[in-house]
């Protein structure tokens, strides 16, 4: 298991301004709210059934924007994400191409996708910090799991996708 | 009293009972010979059958720890009697210093239901009648007209363009109408701010359901018929436990959970991230987080019910 298997990320700082809760007040509460850790699920295990080196190590990157009209043709089609200024290399590593690279050049793991997408995206970052956006499971008041960005949304399509409901309500019978 | 005489009281009643329900005898012989079986039963404390213990049950609050375990113990058996399922029935207490307060952020529900039917699995609600705890809203964009909206909206594929959902479920409020209105204390705020109603002591008036503002309780018309294998074992005495005929049941924020740490289970079904719960009691908690930073609202505001449950957009 890779040592980012599970990223244990400190949002601790920004979540809890109150974090200096006295030790003996929550002595006092039992299930005095500790917040203390929050772990943004992993991505890069899903990446080994289809490692992007399997075909990358065999040729050449073309960092110009082009139609893709063979390999990543869905991809290239169906790419929705900041009009059309966007292409493969703003986010995939030209260097290495299972890491994303950070604007700042620095490769990152896909399990950290969040800060990328955060840097462009402050306002959901604010949020997902805080709890507010996304999607967290676990306990109240104990550990938690919340969805990496990439979890819900597809990076090249980032629009939440429609879903098929459950069934409407049972039709209200007079008695 | 003959300790014979004692002991079969309870068989006694049940014998009445099975008469009555053959449409033998008289309304009036039948209610005053079970008052009469009844009084013997109270005198007679040696006799432990389940019907006589039934009718002579305690308010929950005033149920010793000791009556509370032959309680749970008995709904237990019993359900394990018809369905064959093995129940683990319990009543997790208030937590110290924690007051519980439910968000909803309107710009990511997307009406997908799956709160309503998780919550439906939980709390062992039936599919005939069908009872579901969440209705979801579906409304006009840029309008707060709900009665205009429809709960009853069956689509392919949901969010519908030009349309949003607001789910409605109990608000817990903290000024609660449907309290107020119960004649018999059957339902009460606890400290920690949900509402809950012991089912022992519902008559089914259901003047609650009418004091409610948001259609938040329903009434069991019918014995509820619910499938063994949908049967939740973990239950709660006052929250997802079977509930008997006759009697108003409602959201919990299922207290049978939350109160050991865990999440509701709408708010674990949620696919969008659209709902946020926690302790209203800590700043650093996510619901807190929202009413400091973003714009909350609460239905019916003018009413003064001041609930527990806010909307949001983020």
């Amino acid at each position: 298991m890779s040592a980012g298997r599970l990223v244990l990320v400190a949002f601790v700082a920004a979540l809890a301004c109150e974090a200096t809760h006295a030790p003996d007040q929550a002595a006092e509460r039992p299930f005095a709210p500790t917040h203390e850790e929050i772990l943004v699920e992993p991505r890069s295990h899903l990446l080994p059934t289809y490692p992007c080196t399997s075909c990358h190590d065999e040729r050449e990157a073309q960092p110009t924007r082009r139609r893709l009209a063979d390999y990543h043709r869905t991809r290239y089609d169906d790419l929705k994400h900041g009009d059309d200024a966007f292409w493969c290399y703003q986010c995939h590593a030209l260097e290495d191409i299972d890491k994303l690279r950070m604007a700042s050049g620095q490769l990152i793991s896909f399990d950290e996708a969040w800060r990328l997408c955060t840097s462009c995206h402050g306002d959901k970052q604010r949020d997902f910090q805080r709890g507010i956006h996304g999607l967290t499971i676990g306990e109240w008041n104990g550990k938690k799991h919340r969805r990496s960005c990439t979890g819900c949304h597809d990076p090249h399509n980032p629009r939440f996708r429609s879903m098929t409901p459950e069934k409407p309500p049972a039709p209200v019978q007079s008695r | 009293m003959k300790k014979d005489e004692a002991s079969c009281a309870g068989a006694r009643v049940e014998k009445l009972v099975e008469l009555r329900l053959s449409k033998d005898g008289s309304r009036r012989s039948f209610l005053k010979s079970a008052l009469a079986a009844a009084v013997t039963g109270t005198v007679a404390s040696g006799c432990d059958h389940p019907f006589v213990k039934d009718l002579l049950q305690k308010h929950y609050k005033e149920l010793s720890d000791e009556d509370k375990k032959e309680l749970f113990q008995r709904i237990e058996q019993r359900t394990h009697a018809w369905s064959g399922v093995r129940v683990k029935v319990s009543d997790p207490q208030p937590l110290d210093g924690v007051h519980w307060g439910y968000a909803l952020n309107l710009n990511h529900c997307n009406g997908n239901r799956r709160c309503v039917e998780a919550c439906a699995r939980e709390n062992n609600l039936p599919n005939d009648p069908e009872i579901r705890y969440i209705r979801v809203v579906e409304a006009d964009n840029g309008s707060q007209h709900l009665e205009h909206g429809t709960v009853n909206y069956d689509r392919e594929q949901v969010p519908e363009p030009g349309k949003y959902y607001l789910p409605v479920q109990c608000h817990q409020c903290r000024n609660p109408p449907c309290v107020k209105a119960c004649p018999t204390k059957a339902t009460w705020q606890e400290p920690d701010g949900i509402v809950v109603v012991d089912y022992d002591w519902c008559i089914g008036c259901r003047y609650c359901q009418a004091a409610c503002p948001y259609h938040a309780r329903r009434f069991n018309w019918t014995v509820p018929s619910i499938e063994p294998d949908r049967i939740n074992p973990d239950q709660g005495y006052l929250s997802n436990r079977i509930r008997p005929v006759g009697v108003i049941e409602k959201c919990t924020f299922c207290l049978h959970r939350v109160r050991r740490g865990r999440y509701p289970a709408c708010f674990e079904a949620c696919p969008t991230g659209a709902r946020k719960f926690g302790n209203l009691a800590d700043p650093s908690s996510e619901v807190r987080q929202i009413i400091a930073s973003k714009r909350v609202w609460i239905l019916k505001e003018d009413l003064g019910t001041d609930p527990r449950f806010f909307y949001f957009y983020a």
